[in-house]
């Protein structure tokens, strides 16, 4: 019934584990710009490859929990990569050779490897993604935020609330379908369904701000934001193995980008 | 700022002619008030449903008047500090407040970071926070908890987390606004055990309002007594003003202690007589047809668990059946596969194996409700949820009423006027549903029921935070449905209800634990409460309150 997967558990004292949760933003970050600033089907196939041993090795994920959170993911990248392989200008050079014609649609495989780039980049992106926000502590993600890059404590721990609420409303959208179906509301037939959905998202809107509303309500309870400057309960600090984490994600990027050229 | 590590002395509250009315209301909410609570003292604040009892715990937290709007009158102080005239962060430094619903006072993922929260934004230094952490924790009996999800704790755990984070800044005084009224007997009674501990303490000045009075009055130096319209009856300590003044409480609805009432406590802390729940004046279903509405066999749901490709059996071979115009209590401790088998019943969710039938009205007997139109379903069952908030689908109190009617009729000809006013929502047309009062709300519910009501009607926690008054309507009107021969089947905490069912189905992790006649389940309860304390605290099970009877 849950939106979402329970939360990952990663092995406690991994080496990202053990850095300022920005340095992991900065770190994942340069790989992000590798996957999106090329278009080489190696690229991709190498990102890939080494998110999947960084996962275990440098962030403590286990690979059983990847396969339950990329399936989403890989299924609608290899939509996107079919798309785009045989949607692509280079099917139409006459030159290269077709690895299928059906006169409509041609398919080269320049073709194939473009679109392939483009699948593998968006698995490299998604797994970078999970390198980096899996197993993450909100709470410390948030001390960081304020602490290293300065950010207003209102954007910090309003955003670790709104993650709070998130699967509360997502209960609430599973309340809000019972509801409906149990007083004779769910219409039969698709156009019908359209719009009872969108009636749907309303009432959920109107609960997601009731409890937005009753969080807000209970911070300013415990005098957030009340003008006291904010003492900390939890200390982020950044040493010689976030640089080395860093020159290492930069590193490994670059080279991940070059070899083979 | 430096931290205050020796505490405060608890503040004297003083009301004289208080009162308050909400902006847009003819009448006020409150007036009239005049007490003195001595430093250190503990306040029960009794009355019915609308008596403007939640409305004074948020005066003394200063929501009234800083965050709500309407007209103050007379004076409310805590300690030297006037109410209207004290910024609310002030305020708060003396004063922390604890309400109905944990879930929504918690802030933070962890329990640690919640507690230290409230110490953060009050610019405590680091390493009193480190010392004051674990203290208050160990004051709600939840020593060791600092790492774990304050998601994953129970309601009881939580609502003693939530008493921690206002007793960890030291705040003097404590209002709490009813703070058991959404927890089951092993949570509310951990709850009450630290306010016993508490108000042993005499270092909180200590204002409670709660509907469990049995269970909060032995903790009282004083109680104030309030009218329905949230006028102050008496005031005083309560061997003196109970006797003087139950009857008018009784009369205007509220719950009233049983030791007030003249009679002789029962085993489950309610007076054998007049206290409990009346009930059970609706006529025998000897003409009505002897099958089964609902069959249920060999149930098992299982739920996805924490750890991926992992389950937890929520259901483990459930059955059940329900006979026209029978009302049964569904009981069991937190967890242990209530909600689940009325949303199995109502045909939320499939079962992963075993079968449920149901029948009646225009479905076939034998019919699987999972696989029924909504429609109709509709027709056929009603679930009345915990949260009556989640269950409303129309804008306007009229419209909810008559929702279900009017898609089998058409909404000519059915006017909401003649159900409102039953259920005690006269002239509440044209309001939105989402801002009557929780009784209110759950009258409501129970009236979009009420025109051409279902065979079968299944009810979350029917009576959570009403009053005797609202409870007593509620199961009148229950009377009423099953007397045409409704079924009912209702999942209850509540000890109060047994003796208005006919049957009760214990559960217990996911099995069926009794099935029989409700004496009889009074007379041995089958299985014990929780242990609502986990980690070592100088409390045992023996001096928890009623562990015997703590069992529903």
């Amino acid at each position: 019934m849950s939106f979402f997967p329970a939360p990952l558990t990663a092995r406690p004292g991994a080496l990202l584990d053990r850095v300022a949760p920005v340095t992991r933003l900065v770190a994942g970050s340069a790989w992000l710009v590798g996957a999106v600033a090329t278009t080489d089907v190696g690229v991709g196939l190498r990102l890939c490859l080494a998110a999947l041993v960084a996962l275990p090795l440098a962030a403590g994920i286990p690979w059983r929990s990847v396969p339950r959170r990329m399936a989403p993911i890989v299924i609608g990248a290899a939509g996107l990569a079919l798309v785009a392989a045989f949607g692509s200008e280079l099917n139409r050079d006459p030159a290269t050779p077709a690895l299928l014609d059906l006169g409509a649609v041609r398919l080269t495989a320049p073709g194939l490897a473009a679109g392939l780039g483009l699948g593998l980049r968006l698995v490299a992106i998604a797994l970078t993604s999970l390198l980096v926000f899996g197993g993450l502590d909100t709470t410390r993600l948030a001390d960081s935020l304020v602490q290293q890059w300065r950010l207003p404590d209102r954007f910090a721990f309003g955003t670790i609330a709104a993650l709070r609420l998130a699967p509360l409303i997502a209960a609430d959208w599973t309340a809000v379908g019972a509801a409906r179906r149990l007083r004779g509301l769910e219409p039969r037939w698709l156009p019908g369904r359209v719009v009872a959905a969108i009636g749907r998202l309303f009432t959920l809107l109107v609960a997601a701000i009731r409890r937005a509303e009753r969080a807000a309500l209970a911070m300013d309870a415990r005098g957030f934001d009340s003008g006291t400057a904010r003492s900390r309960y939890r200390l982020v600090s950044v040493g010689p193995l976030d640089g080395v984490v860093i020159a290492g994600a930069v590193g490994s990027a670059v080279a991940l980008v070059l070899v083979g050229r | 700022m430096i931290a205050r590590a020796g505490g405060v002395a608890p503040p004297e509250v003083v009301a004289s002619g208080f009162g308050w009315t909400y902006a847009g209301r003819p009448s006020p909410a409150l007036s009239g008030l005049t007490f003195r609570l001595p430093p250190g003292s503990v306040l029960l604040v009794l009355g019915p449903s609308g008596s403007g009892k939640s409305t004074l715990a948020r005066a003394l937290a200063g929501i009234v008047p800083h965050a709500l709007r309407g007209r103050w009158e007379g004076r409310l102080a805590v300690g030297a500090q006037e109410v209207p005239n004290t910024a609310p962060a002030r305020l708060g430094e003396r004063v922390g407040i604890v309400f109905q619903d944990p879930e929504s006072q918690l802030v933070m993922p962890r329990v640690e970071d919640e507690l230290a929260f409230g110490l953060e934004n009050r610019g405590w230094s680091r390493s009193v926070m480190l010392d004051t952490v674990p203290r208050a924790l160990r004051q709600v009996g939840l020593s060791g908890f600092e790492p774990r999800l304050t998601q994953a704790l129970s309601g009881g755990e939580q609502q003693r987390l939530a008493i921690a984070d206002v007793l960890a800044p030291l705040p003097g005084c404590i209002v709490l606004d009813e703070p058991t009224a959404n927890l089951d007997p092993p949570g509310m009674a951990a709850v009450f055990e630290v306010l016993r501990a508490l108000a042993a303490e005499r270092r909180h000045t200590i204002v409670i309002v709660e509907h469990r009075v049995e269970a909060a009055l032995p903790l009282a130096d004083l109680v104030l007594i309030l009218d329905e319209a949230g006028r102050q009856i008496a005031f005083g300590p309560p061997a003196e003003v109970g006797p003087r003044h139950a009857a008018t409480l009784e009369r205007s609805g509220g719950w009233v202690p049983g030791a007030w009432l003249g009679g002789a406590t029962d085993g489950h802390g309610w007076s054998a007589g007049r206290s409990r729940v009346a009930g059970g004046g609706r006529p025998a279903g000897g003409r009505l047809p002897q099958h089964p509405v609902v069959e249920a066999r060999g149930v098992v749901v299982r739920n996805p668990a924490e750890t991926p490709g992992s389950w937890r059996t929520a259901l483990d071979g459930v059955g059940l059946r329900l006979e026209p115009g029978e009302r049964v209590a569904l009981v069991g401790p937190n967890g242990s596969g209530k909600s689940t088998l009325l949303s199995v019943l109502a045909g939320l969710r499939r079962p992963d194996s075993g079968a449920v039938r149901v029948g009646g009205g225009r479905a076939e007997p034998a019919t699987d409700p999972s696989r029924l139109r909504s429609d109709h379903l509709a027709d056929l069952i009603g679930l009345l949820f915990q949260d009556p908030e989640l269950g409303f689908v129309a804008p306007t109190v009229g419209r909810e009423a008559v929702a279900r009617a009017a898609r089998r009729r058409g909404r000519q000809g059915i006017s909401p006027t003649a159900v409102l006013a039953r259920f005690g929502l006269a002239g509440s047309d044209d309001r939105n549903p989402y801002q009557l009062s929780q009784g209110e709300q759950r009258r409501l519910s129970l009236a979009a029921y009420a025109l051409d009501p279902p065979a079968i009607l299944l009810l979350d926690e029917p009576t959570f935070g009403l009053d005797r008054l609202g409870a007593e309507r509620v199961l009148g009107l229950l009377d009423e449905a099953s007397g045409g021969g409704q079924a009912q089947l209702l999942a209850s905490h509540d000890p109060r209800l047994l003796p208005a069912c006919d049957r009760v189905v214990a559960l217990e992790s996911g099995r069926v634990v009794f099935d029989g006649a409700v004496a009889e389940f009074l007379a041995a309860p089958p299985y014990r409460p929780a242990e609502p304390w986990r980690s070592g605290v100088a409390v045992t099970g023996a001096e928890m309150p009623g562990s015997s009877r703590a069992v529903l």
